[in-house]
């Protein structure tokens, strides 16, 4: 359970990613949503309908910012430009907290719009802990980083992903969001244990849940966002509220968005195993 | 001595977006899916990342095109031309540009993306006040001596071909007509009106009227434009029916506003 020394405030209970399918459904009445996550970057816009919904739905409904575009992995100066445009509109919404990815996704100004695999060395640690502490110190508050789904495994990788997020977080001395889906779907590719991966994790860290479906494509598994939460992943989710205690949890989905009563019937379906996994003794590692 | 993870990186990015093998060395090579396979998941990501946004942005001439072409000439683009921005929504904005250069003989494809990137442009342009009716009323007779432009989400996209009648068509899901080049090229005006973009075609005496107020020009220096290349009668009479269209669909505004808006840069 969490520590006395923990960095994270109280979890505020089960959210969604915000939809642009979803905004008459939030507008025409209140939901059964706790908070809402955005994606920073399609806010950050001049103007139009995006911020302006945005700041309707903000009336009702906390929310916290997640951005791709970061690339705190990049060993090159983080983009100035990104960042001030991050803090605007972190300034405009006030969110509960902001977060990005452990990841790169691009360098020498070129860009791939995705989250690409770092090397779990010494050299990418050290570049990652410097990056966070420049974003921390720009917006003035903690950052949550999220572990990635990854199909690669660089040669010089000498420690887990979880090692590396595990020291990261103590020296950059930043908080964790735990994706569950990540961990599974990492965990096939790569063929390690993610009770393993759950166990190394600093609990007082771990800020939020993301719960997401995949695409199974038998010798590896792609995180699509694309499919219901599959039943492998709510059991790994049960053992980290276990592990972990209450975590703010939100499904992502980002493709094939079904109706928002579907996606909520599958909120309260978290909501129904946290509270069943809270009700069960923690389990002991190993 | 390992690498720097900067040329670790670099060589990494080549292996995802020009494909080349060599990034292959950086990683761990595995009998159940190997190293190839594995970088593969990275390459068709960015490509379905790219050119799935070029999709969205050139919404109508992905329709005009069809899936095949369209993924032909998107994936030639981006081949081309790497995206350099930071945010996704800003990739693609020289597409057009590339497709003029490429396919001369098919001007409509070029007209077709501009008019495709200045509606998407529009669509999240900085808010602004523009004038209305109520505003003018307001302002009293004082107002046709004040400097006037184009609210911010308002441009201009030049048209020989009948891009007009075939984006139309497209939004209709119907079959859209032959492109046909125009004698004199035509003027599309494209600007946001209640949250939504739009547009249509001005006739040449309204698209120089709008050209003068985008240059800062008050109504009153508007109306001795018009006079001039008018007459007095046609003059006036065009002038009264521009203006009310102009406040009823907020194209105009106060010269010197700030943006009343976002805070975003």
């Amino acid at each position: 359970m969490r520590d006395a020394n923990r960095k994270t405030i109280a979890s505020p209970g089960f959210g969604l990613g915000l939809r642009t399918v979803h905004y008459p459904d939030y507008v025409a009445a209140p939901q059964r949503v706790d908070w809402l996550e955005i994606i920073s970057e399609n806010y950050m816009v001049p103007g139009g309908r995006p911020l302006a919904m945005l700041d309707r739905i903000r009336a009702d409904y906390p929310v916290v910012m997640h951005g791709v575009s970061l690339s705190i992995g990049s060993d090159e100066p983080l983009d100035g430009r990104y960042l001030a445009e991050l803090k605007a509109l972190a300034e405009r919404i006030e969110p509960l907290w902001v977060s990005d990815h452990l990841c790169w996704t691009g360098i020498n100004a070129h860009n791939t719009h995705d989250l690409l695999p770092l090397p779990y060395d010494a050299p990418a640690l050290a570049c990652v802990v410097d990056n966070i502490a420049r974003v921390q110190d720009h917006l003035g508050r903690r950052i949550l980083i999220e572990n990635p789904s990854s199909y690669v495994t660089f040669r010089s990788s000498d420690r887990t992903e979880w090692e590396f997020l595990a020291e990261m977080a103590e020296r950059a001395d930043c908080l964790l969001l735990l994706d569950v889906n990540n961990i599974y779907v990492s965990a096939r590719n790569h063929g390690f244990d993610p009770i393993d991966y759950l166990a190394g994790l600093p609990a007082h860290r771990i800020q939020q849940v993301h719960l997401a479906g995949h695409s199974d494509m038998g010798d590896y598994v792609i995180d699509t966002h694309d499919h219901d939460v599959c039943d492998a992943v709510w059991d790994l989710y049960a053992r980290a509220i276990r592990t972990f205690g209450p975590l703010a949890t939100m499904i992502e989905r980002d493709d094939d968005i079904p109706p928002l009563a579907d996606v909520i019937a599958e909120l309260d379906r978290a909501r129904s195993v946290a509270d069943a996994a809270l009700r069960e003794p923690v389990v002991a590692h190993g | 001595m390992a690498e720097a993870l900067r040329d670790v990186q670099a060589l990494f990015l080549a292996g995802v977006i020009r494909g080349e093998a060599e990034a292959e060395r950086l990683i761990v090579d595995d009998n159940r899916v190997g190293a190839t396979r594995r970088l593969d998941i990275y390459r068709n990501n960015y490509r379905a990342n790219v050119t799935g946004i070029l999709a969205d942005h050139y919404e109508r001439l992905h329709l005009y095109l069809g899936e095949e072409q369209f993924a032909r000439l998107a994936g030639a683009f981006v081949d081309a031309q790497p995206s350099m921005v930071r945010n996704l929504r800003y990739y693609g904005g020289g597409f057009a540009d590339y497709l003029a250069r490429h396919f001369p003989e098919d001007g409509e494809l070029e007209e077709l993306a501009r008019l495709d990137w200045a509606l998407r442009d529009a669509f999240d342009a900085p808010d602004a006040e523009p004038l209305d009716a109520d505003a003018v009323g307001a302002l009293g007779d004082a107002w046709i001596a004040a400097p006037l432009t184009l609210v911010p989400s308002a441009q201009f996209v030049a048209a020989s071909f009948n891009i007009a009648a075939i984006w139309n068509a497209l939004e209709a899901e119907e079959v859209p007509p032959e492109a046909e080049r125009r004698d004199q090229a035509e003027t599309i005006l494209v600007w946001r009106q209640g949250g939504s973009p739009q547009f249509r075609t001005l006739g040449a005496d309204e698209a120089a009227a709008l050209g003068l107020i985008a240059e800062g020009c008050s109504f009153t220096v508007l109306s001795e434009h018009m006079l001039e290349r008018l007459g007095e009668a046609a003059a006036m009479q065009a002038l009264g029916g521009w203006l009310g269209g102009w406040l009823a669909e907020g194209t105009v505004m106060l010269a010197g506003q700030a943006e009343a808006g976002s805070e975003v840069t």
